[in-house]
């Protein structure tokens, strides 16, 4: 008898944890499709999706010439879809198809028209008058006005929203709308660079109030773009479809976008070499070559504003001493750096700014890995043994790279060098805490040269980390910055840069290419120098 | 028994108030924080304390704890400092990516281990019994993220045979499904089925060598027949509590591999979790993950009474 | 170290008392007769020898960068090649040597320096204690243990030395377990409860009657865990939070290798090869540990039956 009711209890044991995992799934698949159904309903109107078996992404949607789904493969997955709010990358990614902004920079990063059609500044250059592009719907239906601009501004210069980007707009007084067509900005002094400043990049991207108000900005982005937003999945990934109603007359091309998040970049590598995806957002700079000669995929590099560089902590000893800093910055042989870490798909530089850009100048006070200076400068600091704790991060690879190299140059002049290699936001808390000797990194999607020095080289700039305060380059950046004439204005931060790289404020090494690969099948799809990615103009040709 | 099912539940019910605790506590110590976080490379001071205080993160963590269970006692998880979503909705829809890798890697184990367990056990000594002692020993020394990358490269890159990496949900396609789980599937079931076998394999000799074994060769009965019928019902037992502590474990995500497969999955949620430092999807996706493990503890308790009629529960 | 790599051990029984000299003699005259276990001795040796004597057996140092170098396969300068910074992988991979050993014996050390006095003292107390400790015990074993390495090196910072205390704490409840379900058979054992009658202090019951009847199971699983905290690194350092760079631990090689299998396989073949090796090496002794200390092996069912 007892045996009987043993039984029974363990089948109602295994039922109950059957149970649980069928609620488990039931819950899973209801929550995806509530989302979607839902919002999307709300939003197009039950729009209809665009299938995407998920399977081989050769196989989806043949409509001929330039249509089908593009599957894009992205290193993570996007957090949220908020452009105020998000920092990262892959949410960029995404929203970089679904958004517009005021202006926009076109593919040699010169600013172009987007959301306005054009704009007036007044003779002090203080007021900026924007005429709104006529004809432009929301993915909702309702029609684009001047009033979303100033909203959208206005939420990004609203502290309570706590928007990462607000310091873009550090010299705006007011923003307001003057009619619908109409967009007035005020400003406090002149800003040669405030179209950068605003449209820029994708975190300044003009949404609509009412997402903001029913909440729905996180989980459902609407925009102005070629592409809206039909649903994301851990699954699935991001799926986007067309735009019919996209002001770039006849465009984009394709049916729709779906992007899929694949971690590790040799896996994605692999996904892209067996056609189950027709795009990925980079390539491990080791595998450019081999595929170059690869005639199954095309790679495309393009070199932006974007550097690599360390910095040495100035408010400990001995970086504090400016020979210190610049016996390191000349015993380091930037080269083979560059050629450990990025395989040649990157250029050495001293400086911040690449050659080709408009506002490169040459600057390279250091000889390479010059040991017999570096230590003559160290013994007259009075430096001896001298260890360097050196923050990297892993979630950035090359950063443990080249600091291994670092490591073995500076070696040659008695300096030793511990690695840190910590988790990326262990990193970000280091890093503003101050708690490194030297940290290395880089900073991506620079376009105007404020956005090279301000912030990381102005005694009070927002991300200088490393405690750099030199009073001569203070005012050269605090005139740069209001400097309307661009031959004026280049000279002036001429004159920083070289300070800043004497002073080994930041110690330059290189600027990277960025690289993507796409199958054959792909064209009209460029690299773009500020990290954007551009679906719009791309076809698919099956 | 029902005493015992209810003394088990409430022992449960506190191992998960020890768990969130650890969770809450670990996660406070890490350096950095979910704003710091959003905020990125371009940190600033103002917004980042001014959004610290509108996540209630510069409350005491007491009250910070104790405002997290209160909202938990009512099934309210709280929403993701990451995407802003629900948590219950954000580790719901990571299930059944999860269960679809466990009982696929399960599977695989079993196939494997059952049978190689048996036979090595039966025959313990021979060459046979070496071969697959040797084969379980490499299942059990290679990394699970190394086997995986292999697998893909020859199965997906140079065969062609199966897609590299992703998950297609049954409703889906029921056939894509099955591709997209073969190498996960294998990569985590060539593992637990290495540490299976060898549980298999011992359990097998053990009844092998009891008295009623012997009897029964001594009564001359067949050897297939003493195997079918006294050896393998006394095997069990032990076998199922392992397999129990093995779907266990599957449940609660193999991160690696999912990192490897693109597999969404819980694993990878609670590693982004950790690395965002998103306190409350890390508490939803561990609760879940110890949630599943105590229950298959209780219910292959309860699977003893099952199978083996001496064991009683007060 | 991924879930299924956690080992799992039934041995929770008990033996009965023998004198420990002869028990000893006994113990290792199985152990040589086992083919494995003589095959995996021997390769133990080999790498102690590697773990004490690297530095000096390496033809170069382990930072030796150089850059143009790079990525050659095997040749008579670099025995297994050069990896991506032009480094000697064959000096690396025997250097790597102590550092895997050493992970993972500090590693499984602080498991049971940890596990065994909490399993002891559950088991022996029993009751309340036994609960609270257990309870404990469980926390930590229902927490998925990658997660709860990396919570643990996220918040001490990474490094060999945190790691391997990670690790240590991650199978620290596996020896409890097991230490307290021993300690529960062998304490209903004639010669403890002799020992009791006697006025012996628990202090003494637990050291000299105890302790020793407990150490099968345990010598048994400490082989077996030393192979899992030595792949836990390999595990760990795949997420980036391994030993720190320059520093050679075979599981970080091979997590660096993996990016250039297709170019250089020997860049991750031979760590791999370190790693597959010493694992076989401690499972083959383990293996004939049990089948020396234990040869009845109860299994679980009994002990889980008097006792959950």
């Amino acid at each position: 008898m007892k045996k009987k009711r043993n039984r029974v209890v363990a089948w109602i044991g295994i039922v109950l944890v059957l149970a649980m995992i069928a609620t488990a799934c039931g819950g899973g698949e209801e929550v995806d499709l509530g989302d979607a159904a839902v919002t999307t309903t709300a939003a197009t109107g039950g729009g209809a999706t665009p299938t995407t078996s998920g399977s081989t992404a050769t196989t989806s949607g043949d409509t001929g010439g330039g249509g089908g789904v593009l599957v894009a493969a992205q290193g993570a997955e996007p957090d949220r879809f908020d452009p105020h709010l998000t920092s990262a990358y892959a949410s960029f990614q995404v929203l970089e198809n679904v958004y517009d902004t005021l202006v926009q920079p076109g593919a040699d990063l010169q600013m172009e028209p987007a959301l306005a059609e054009s704009w007036t500044i007044s003779t002090d250059n203080l007021t900026w008058t924007f005429k709104m592009r006529e004809g432009v719907k929301w993915h909702n239906g309702r029609d684009f006005v001047a009033e979303d601009v100033a909203y959208s501004f206005n939420r990004i210069l609203d502290p309570d929203v706590g928007a990462a980007n607000a310091w873009r707009f550090g010299s705006v007084e007011s923003v307001t709308a003057v009619d619908d067509m109409t967009l007035e900005i005020k400003l406090n002094r002149p800003t040669p660079n405030l179209l950068v400043s605003i449209g820029g990049f994708k975190g300044m991207s003009i949404i609509p109030k009412e997402i903001v108000d029913d909440g729905t900005i996180d989980t459902f982005p609407i925009g102005t773009g070629p592409f809206k937003f039909v649903s994301f999945s851990p699954g699935d990934g991001v799926v986007l479809e067309r735009n019919d109603d996209y002001w770039r007359e006849g465009l984009p091309y394709l049916d729709g976008v779906q992007f899929v998040a694949i971690p590790d970049p040799t896996v994605k590598l692999t996904n892209l070499q067996t056609g189950e995806v027709h795009w990925v957002d980079s390539v491990p700079p080791e595998q450019i070559e081999s595929l170059e000669s690869d005639s199954g995929v095309v790679v495309d590099r393009a070199s932006g504003g974007d550097y690599h560089y360390f910095a040495l902590n100035q408010n400990r000893e001995p970086f504090d001493d400016v020979n210190v800093r610049r016996a390191i910055a000349m015993a380091i042989d930037r080269d083979e750096i560059t050629l450990a870490a990025q395989f040649g798909a990157a250029t050495a530089n001293q400086a911040a700014i690449p050659q080709g850009n408009f506002w490169y100048e040459a600057i390279a006070p250091f000889a390479t890995s010059d040991t017999a200076q570096a230590q003559q400068l160290l013994a007259d600091a009075g430096v001896e043994d001298l260890t360097i704790e050196f923050l990297v991060t892993s979630d950035f690879p090359e950063t443990v790279t080249q600091a291994q190299v670092i490591s073995a140059q500076l070696a040659d002049i008695g300096v030793t060098v511990e690695i840190r290699d910590v988790d990326f936001t262990t990193w970000l808390a280091d890093e503003a805490e101050g708690n490194f000797d030297a940290f290395m990194l880089s900073w991506i999607g620079n376009i105007d040269p404020d956005d090279f020095y301000y912030a990381q080289h102005h005694s009070t700039g927002g991300f200088n980390f490393q405690g750099y305060a030199n009073p001569e380059v203070d005012s050269l950046l605090d005139a740069a910055r209001v400097e309307t004439d661009q031959g004026a204005r280049k000279a002036l931060y001429d004159q920083a840069a070289a300070l800043i790289i004497n002073d080994a404020s930041y110690i330059y090494l290189y600027n990277p290419d960025n690289i993507s690969a796409w199958l054959p099948d792909v064209t009209g799809y460029a690299v773009r120098g500020d990290n954007a990615v551009r679906f719009e103009e791309t076809q698919l040709n099956r | 028994m029902t005493g015992f099912v209810v003394r088990r539940l409430i022992q449960v019910l506190l191992a998960l108030l020890g768990v969130s605790i650890i969770v809450f506590a670990l996660i406070h110590l890490v350096p950095g924080d979910p704003v710091r976080v959003a905020l990125g490379t371009r940190f600033d001071q103002e917004i980042y304390d001014r959004l610290v205080q509108r996540a209630g993160l510069d409350k005491p963590l007491l009250e910070q704890y104790f405002s997290w269970l209160s909202n938990a006692l009512t099934g309210d998880l709280g929403v993701s400092f990451r995407s802003g979503r629900p948590v219950t909705a954000v580790v719901l829809e990571r299930l059944p990516a999860t269960i679809t890798l466990a009982f696929g890697a399960l599977f695989v184990a079993l196939v494997i281990s059952i049978p190689v367990g048996i036979v090595s056990a039966v025959r313990s000594g021979s060459k046979l019994d070496y071969v697959a002692t040797a084969a379980s020993q490499v299942g059990v020394s290679v990394p699970d993220f190394w086997a995986g990358i292999m697998y893909i490269l020859l199965f997906a890159l140079t065969l062609s045979w199966l897609p590299p990496s992703g998950y297609v949900s049954f409703a889906e396609s029921p056939w894509e499904w099955v591709r997209h789980l073969v190498l996960p599937a294998v990569t985590v079931g060539l593992i637990s089925g290495s540490i299976l076998t060898r549980f298999v394999r011992s359990a097998v000799l053990e009844a092998l060598n009891q008295d009623y074994v012997r009897t029964a060769r001594a009564k001359g009965l067949p050897e297939s027949r003493i195997i079918r019928k006294h050896v393998l019902p006394n095997a069990w037992i032990p076998i199922v509590t392992v397999i129990g502590l093995q779907l266990g474990f599957l449940l609660g995500g193999v991160v690696v591999v999912e990192v490897i497969f693109a597999w969404p999955g819980l694993g990878r949620l609670a590693l982004i979790a950790v690395q965002d430092r998103d306190f409350t999807v890390l508490q939803g996706a561990v609760l879940y993950i110890a949630f599943m493990f105590l229950m298959i503890n209780l219910v292959v308790d309860l699977l003893y009474a099952y199978l083996d009629p001496r064991v009683k529960y007060e | 170290m991924s879930a299924p790599d956690r080992p799992l051990d039934l041995h929770d029984a008990g033996t009965p008392p023998v004198e420990h000299q002869s028990r000893l003699r006994e113990v290792l005259g199985t152990l040589v007769q086992n083919r494995l276990s003589v095959l995996g001795l021997v390769i133990l040796a080999v790498l102690i020898v590697l773990a004490l004597f690297g530095e000096a057996i390496a033809p170069f140092e382990l930072n030796d960068i150089d850059v143009v170098n790079r990525l050659q396969g095997p040749s008579g300068d670099h025995w297994f090649g050069t990896d991506d910074l032009g480094r000697d992988v064959f000096s690396r991979v025997i250097i790597a040597a102590r550092v895997s050993l050493q992970v993972g014996f500090i590693a499984v050390g602080i498991a049971l320096a940890a596990g065994v006095p909490i399993g002891l003292v559950a088991g022996f107390y029993g009751r309340g204690v036994d609960s609270v400790l257990m309870r404990l015990m469980d926390i930590l074993f229902s927490f998925p243990a990658v997660l709860l390495a990396i919570a643990i090196l996220a918040v001490l910072g990474p490094g060999l030395r945190n790691a391997m205390i990670a690790i240590g704490i991650v199978y620290t409840p596996i020896f409890a377990r097991i230490t307290r379900g021993s300690v529960l058979s062998v304490k209903q054992e004639v010669y403890v409860r002799a020992a009791r009658s006697l006025g012996a202090s628990d202090a003494r019951i637990l050291r000299r009657h105890i302790l020793p009847n407990v150490l099968a199971p345990i010598i048994v699983q400490t082989s077996l865990s030393l192979a899992f905290a030595i792949l836990a690194e390999a595990a760990l350092s795949f997420l980036g939070l391994g030993v720190q760079p320059p520093e050679p631990a075979w599981g970080r090689m091979l997590a660096d290798g993996r990016r250039f299998f297709q170019d250089a396989p020997w860049m991750a073949i031979f760590p791999g090869l370190g790693i597959l090796f010493t694992v076989m090496a401690f499972n083959f002794v383990g293996d004939g540990l049990r089948d020396a200390l234990d040869p009845k092996q109860k299994s679980v069912i009994e002990s889980r039956g008097q006792t959950t």
